[in-house]
């Protein structure tokens, strides 16, 4: 066994953040603990990606070994490079390598690990891996497997903290509530009150009351609807959370019964319940509901002998900010800790390590509370990558570069690097940037700088739709709740979600296009530069301009197209530059394929393509036929006359040569069929024309005679629906 | 190497440089004019297609930004009552995916792009520059064929159209790449361009190619047919097999054939290699202060070979020998070059020294370089007896045959012998341009009157009687005339006796340019005719 160093005392800097400046900002929370308390000589870090590297950093910085664990897609992964060992744990799919509980611990044996940290998601709330990890005689750096249990299911966690006194939302659910029953039951759960049928689903027959003299006659009309909707009329009753807002505290609990918190975060900037911002402390919370809201979390950390970080999720009406109530317990570090961390100068996981290792707490409340009261704000925006213009699909792409914010109070934890290949395969999050201020409205700010300041080229992402949401009003004013973004999306017009790309962006990415072709044109020649290479526009007789033709992907769903713009630089634009850096959200990266015209430009975040001679013929334009490559016979024909086709789907499978080739359809619109299963066709036949749907809806004589025009081969099958009047003597 | 040139005298340079700009002024406004092609409204109607005009789609095939190299961009000026700028056609030479090529682009906004007798010999003339330095040539066609009204002067001879074809063929199998692009139509003979062609791409809806069009096919059978589907991009690249590539727009036609040239195998390895340089000591753009616009001016022509070679650096060769010929060895752009340069009027010895410095280069595979300025050889009966004529015979012999590559600048005179010894339009140099300033004819305006009035007195005064001043008058004033429109460039360049007109300061950079192509393609030396000794 590895025995821990004489010196392994951890140096006594506290603070997480990446930047020197700043870590002597605020003492360690371990700072009392003195120097003899041996941690661990190696750790396994059962994660991957940005929070694999951050507890790798407090691990270096505690002198403490780290061990990465890797799939093979992970292979060069930047989590793998930090670390001190990295073991392979399996393929790709996550079930089989960072959820693979076996491989996991076999891989903390083989390197002689004493602790297992989980990170957040895959193992890190799986009671069956603590336990494997306690039969194995490795410190799960979490709580024990009751807690992970107890809360990891929403009524046995309700059923603990409400033992304990922790409010949950008020309301009755039980068989058999007459609507007297349920008026008297209401102003007991306080309005506004929610009827919510037992059975059914998707807010169908429920009703939001506001006035008590209205719930009989919604309770009359919700029966009813329930009654025919599900054939049960029986009814629940709960309070309306109006403008609900997501708050969550922090704990920490040591394996000797003690428990504090330190203080909320709020979160609710979700889109579908995925957090986007989140900050700390809550712009709505006073300091003395933040009081009582601690209490009730570190209340439901003892409910369930908690042992370790976690965090108490609650909901709070905006319009009663003093009234909360227990949603859940997270019992994992949350991916939004560091900004806890910034205002508390508490590095959590150090926190989990000493907790693991046996220490008790060195902070207690009260000292918590003074570093709130003077923490100032921190705010982590999420960088996902995902396209906000196309409904927040997930991107992917391999990274050109990563272009990261630094600087007064700016912090980014990420676990990507140039180069690196970012899959669908795991969680799109690729970086996290928490910006940290005396105040919330700086913090703001210099997050939106520090946005501002991201490039990740090669990878759609997120960054611009997250400073629009910072330019927001009501963001700035702290004016939001949960369903701030989701109203947000449903209203706007996709493409003003993305990242906005002014004439500016067009600019620079045709001057950075232009100028890598003649950089290609350079290496090409040899010896100094040719006459022919100088980009000055010279003519025999005057200097001329460059146009550059580039395209975006514009639009999203139905109306998804391109945006084609051709750009005129003068010759001048072309010349070398000043010298000058442009800042990150005019860098421009050019990938182009070797001795073609083709190319991809980011400029910042923004891709656009110089199609080349990809460039397709205008559709409904060119041969919109299905004709015989060669002579055989119609095996199959995979869509009906009169279908909706679409460019490239399977039409007519033709056998010819002892193989079957697969027609498709050479552009969208409707299907004319000339030909029919079985039929023997010569080389060039037609066999179907596709029609743009405005010419086939001219040409359809009306809805009683689907299919009845044969389109225009005229040799066959004219005068009837081809299939049921197959030519005569091609039946063989 | 020595450095040669003197800054300007700025007292003396004054009058000199605002007659030169005076002429380059002229010279703009001229290719301003020609180069916006057909009438505003003709234009109009061919944006209106959605077709790019024929000098877009050129400058969209280049690369970014860089140069140009037209040829005789002012032909037909004058000739068919003007009404075919630059002759209807857009040729030269640019750089299309990193690769030189010969470009060659009709102006259907001139008279539907169709070939007068210049456009002919333009576009023959871009094929023999493609041959010579193995350059591919791509065509934009925009044609609609013959110009019918001067079809005599078209059709048959020799280097008349069929010569377009018989060259795409030649050059084809020289492994000269041949590349078409129909982007209006392409009638008649026309359609054999893109029909000879290496690979061919048509704009889709736009582009047509047939031998006989509706009208002449309803003539001659009957059949009412459109121009698409007898002709059509569909039809030629689906069915007919005579284009290979079908393209939505003009646009996309030049990126594909971008993407063609960038397929193309790489270039000959080049004779010389470039070697690192310096700029000229002295501004190119000095050189209207420097050489006089008048042709009988005196001045030292080493002022203008400063003024366009590498770091101003001359290794002259003979310097007190035949002193009226200047040569010697430089670089342009990093390129060798020997530099022969007119100081005076041609004697034997001049002419001696011009025949053994060509051959010496010629020996050494180190390109030529004339910078001419001649009023011909020195006449007289001491200079007859000393047997001026072989002398320049020899001079004649080696410019003829030196196979290495030969470029001249007209920036005087250019008249008589001299222009043959100075490597004239016959003597087949790579490129020749002239300047603004340039005359060319067999001999002066001046010269050509006298010999003329002398001629008669001789003949008026046999018979005993006067030839009066005012009878000399009325002789020579047309004479004079005649040789001042004659010997003017643009009479020149209209007739393509040269690749055109560049202003001085443009020099030292079209001979770079012009270096820079003629190294990949270099024939092997094979010796010189007879020199009579």
């Amino acid at each position: 066994m590895t025995t821990p160093p004489e010196n392994a005392t951890p140096p006594q800097s506290a603070s997480p953040s990446q930047h020197p400046a700043r870590s002597g900002a605020a003492p360690a929370a371990s700072a009392s603990t003195g120097p003899a308390d041996p941690l661990f000589g190696t750790v396994l870090v059962a994660n991957r990606g940005e929070i694999a590297c951050r507890v790798i950093r407090t691990l270096d910085r505690l002198g403490i070994a780290s061990v990465a664990v890797y799939s093979d897609a992970d292979a060069a992964a930047p989590h793998v490079r930090a670390a001190t060992r990295a073991v392979r744990i399996g393929p790709a799919s996550a079930a089989e390598s960072y959820l693979n509980i076996d491989a996991v611990i076999d891989a903390a044996r083989a390197t002689g690990a004493e602790a297992i940290h989980p990170g957040y998601g895959f193992l890190s709330e799986n009671a069956a891996f603590a336990r494997a990890c306690e039969d194995a005689g490795i410190v799960f750096l979490g709580p024990g497997p009751e807690a992970l249990e107890t809360m990891g299911d929403k009524i046995t966690a309700k059923a603990a903290v409400a033992r304990r006194g922790v409010p949950l939302v008020p309301g009755i659910a039980e068989p058999g509530l007459s609507d007297e029953q349920l008026v008297a039951a209401a102003g007991q759960i306080g309005f506004p009150v929610l009827v919510k049928p037992s059975a059914g689903g998707g807010g169908k027959g429920m009703r939001a009351v506001h006035d008590p003299a209205e719930l009989p006659a919604a309770l009359a009309s919700a029966r009813r609807e329930a009654a025919a909707s599900f054939g049960d009329d029986t009814l629940f009753l709960e309070r309306l959370v109006a403008t609900p807002r997501h708050i969550e505290v922090q704990v920490i609990a040591d394996a000797h019964g003690a428990v504090v918190h330190a203080g909320e975060r709020e979160c609710s900037l979700q889109r579908r319940h995925q957090k986007v911002i989140e900050e700390a402390p809550s712009p709505l919370i006073d300091p003395a509901t933040r009081a009582r809201l601690g209490e009730a979390a570190c209340e439901t950390a003892r409910s369930v002998g908690y042992r370790g970080v976690g965090t108490v999720e609650f909901i709070v009406s905006a319009d009663a900010p003093e009234e909360f109530f227990f949603m859940e317990m997270n019992t994992r570090l949350q991916v939004e800790h560091p900004v806890t961390e910034e205002i508390t100068g508490i590095d959590l996981v150090e926190q989990q390590l000493r907790i693991g290792a046996g220490e008790p707490l060195a902070l207690d409340q009260e000292a918590i509370d003074a570093r709130l009261a003077t923490g100032g704000h921190a705010v982590e925006a999420r960088v996902y990558a995902e396209d906000p213009s196309r409904g927040f699909l997930p991107t992917g792409g391999e990274l050109l570069d990563a272009v990261l914010p630094a600087g007064e109070g700016i912090r980014v934890d990420s676990g990507i690097a140039a180069g690196q290949r970012i899959g669908t395969e795991y969680d799109p999050m690729l970086a996290k940037v928490i910006a940290h201020g005396s105040d919330r409205v700086q913090a703001l700010s210099r997050l939106e700088r520090a946005l501002a300041e991201t490039a990740l080229p090669g990878v759609v992402a997120n960054t611009g739709f997250l400073r629009l949401l910072l330019a927001r009003e009501d963001v700035r004013a702290g004016d939001m709740d949960t369903d701030l973004i989701d109203r947000l999306t449903a209203e706007a017009d996709p493409q003003q979600l993305a990242q906005p790309v002014t004439e500016e962006h067009w600019r620079a990415a045709a001057v950075a296009l232009a100028r890598s072709e003649l950089d290609q044109a350079a290496r090409d020649d040899q010896g100094p530069p040719s006459p022919w290479a100088v980009p000055d526009g010279w003519l025999v007789s005057g200097r001329r301009d460059t146009v550059i033709t580039l395209s975006r992907a514009a639009g999203s769903g139905a109306d998804q197209g391109e945006e084609t713009r051709e750009i005129v630089l003068p010759a001048a634009a072309l010349a070398a530059g000043d010298g000058s850096a442009p800042s990150a959200e005019f860098r421009t990266w050019v990938r182009r394929i070797p001795g073609a015209v083709q190319a991809t430009v980011w400029v910042g975040n923004a891709a656009f393509e110089r199609r080349g001679a990809q460039t397709s013929l205008e559709p409904g334009a060119a041969g919109q036929r299905i004709t015989a490559p060669m002579p055989g016979t119609v095996i199959d024909v995979r869509a009906a006359d009169g279908d909706e086709v679409s460019a490239g789907q399977p039409v007519i499978v033709l056998e010819a040569m002892k193989m079957e080739h697969v027609l498709t359809s050479p552009g969208d619109g409707v299907l004319r069929l000339a030909t029919h299963t079985g039929a023997q066709v010569a080389v060039d036949e037609e066999l179907a024309a596709v029609l743009p749907p405005e010419d086939s809806a001219a040409d359809n004589p009306g809805p009683g005679t689907p299919g009845s025009d044969s389109p225009g081969s005229g040799d066959r099958g004219a005068g009837g629906p081809a299939q049921e009047q197959p030519p005569a003597g091609e039946g063989g | 190497m020595r450095p040669i040139g003197h800054p300007v005298d700025e007292s003396r340079a004054a009058p000199t440089r605002a007659r030169h700009e005076e002429l380059i002024g002229e010279l703009r406004e001229r290719s301003a004019r020609a180069a916006l092609g057909g009438s505003e409204s003709a234009r109009t109607r061919h944006t209106a297609r959605g077709k790019l005009l024929p000098r877009d789609r050129v400058h969209r095939l280049l690369d970014p930004g860089t140069p140009f190299l037209e040829l005789s961009p002012l032909a037909a000026t004058g000739m068919y009552d003007d009404a075919a700028p630059g002759a209807g056609i857009i040729t030269g030479i640019g750089r299309v995916s990193g690769r030189e090529c010969v470009i060659v682009a009709n102006d259907a906004t001139v008279k539907g792009g169709t070939y007068f007798p210049m456009t002919v010999k333009k576009h023959v003339r871009a094929q023999e520059v493609a041959r010579e330095n193995r350059l591919p040539c791509i065509y934009l066609v925009d044609s609609g064929g013959a110009f019918l009204p001067l079809q005599d002067e078209v059709f048959p001879d020799r280097d008349h159209f069929g010569r377009i074809f018989y060259n795409q063929a030649q050059l084809s199998k020289q492994g000269i790449a041949q590349i078409a692009a129909v982007m209006g139509s392409c009638t008649a003979g026309g359609a054999y361009v893109p029909a000879m062609a290496d690979e061919t791409v048509i704009v889709h809806k736009q582009g047509t190619i047939f031998l006989g069009g509706p009208p002449l096919v309803k003539a001659a059978t009957g059949e009412e047919v459109t121009a698409e589907e007898l002709g059509g991009g569909e039809l030629h690249a689906r069915t007919s097999g005579v284009v290979d590539h079908l393209a939505a727009d003009d646009a996309h036609a030049l990126e594909i054939v971008r993407d063609i040239v960038a397929g193309l195998p790489p270039k000959r390895q080049p004779l010389w290699p470039v070697r690192e340089y310096a700029a000229p000591a002295f501004e190119p753009a000095e050189l209207t202060s420097v050489v006089p616009t008048d042709s009988r001016t005196p001045y030292d022509v080493r002022e203008a070979i400063a003024r366009i070679v590498d770091g101003s650096l001359f290794h002259e060769f003979k310097a007190e020998y035949g002193t009226t010929l200047v040569t010697g060895f430089a670089s342009i752009h990093g390129h060798p070059v020997g530099v022969i340069a007119n100081n005076g009027v041609l004697f034997g010895e001049s002419a001696l020294k011009g025949a053994h410095f060509i051959q010496l280069c010629d020996q050494r595979r180190i390109p030529l370089v004339f910078l001419q300025n001649i009023s011909g050889f020195m006449v007289g009966r001491d200079y007859e007896a000393g047997g001026i004529a072989k002398h320049g015979a020899k001079m004649v012999n080696a410019v003829a045959t030196a196979s290495v590559p030969k470029f001249t600048v007209v920036i005087g005179g250019s008249y008589g012998a001299g222009n043959y010894s100075m490597c004239g339009r016959a003597y087949s140099p790579r490129f020749l341009w002239m300047w603004p300033n340039a005359r060319i004819s067999v001999m002066g305006g001046e010269q050509a009157a006298s010999v003329l009035a002398t001629v008669r007195r001789d003949q008026v005064e046999a018979k005993g009687e006067e030839f009066t001043a005012e009878q000399e008058d009325a002789l020579t004033a047309p004479v004079r005339a005649q040789y001042e429109a004659q010997g003017n460039p643009y009479y020149s360049t209209a007739r393509l006796w040269d690749d055109g007109v560049i202003e001085p300061a443009d020099t030292r950079r079209v001979l770079g340019l012009a270096l820079d192509l003629a190294r990949h393609s270099v024939p092997e030396p094979d010796g010189y005719g007879v020199f009579r000794m």
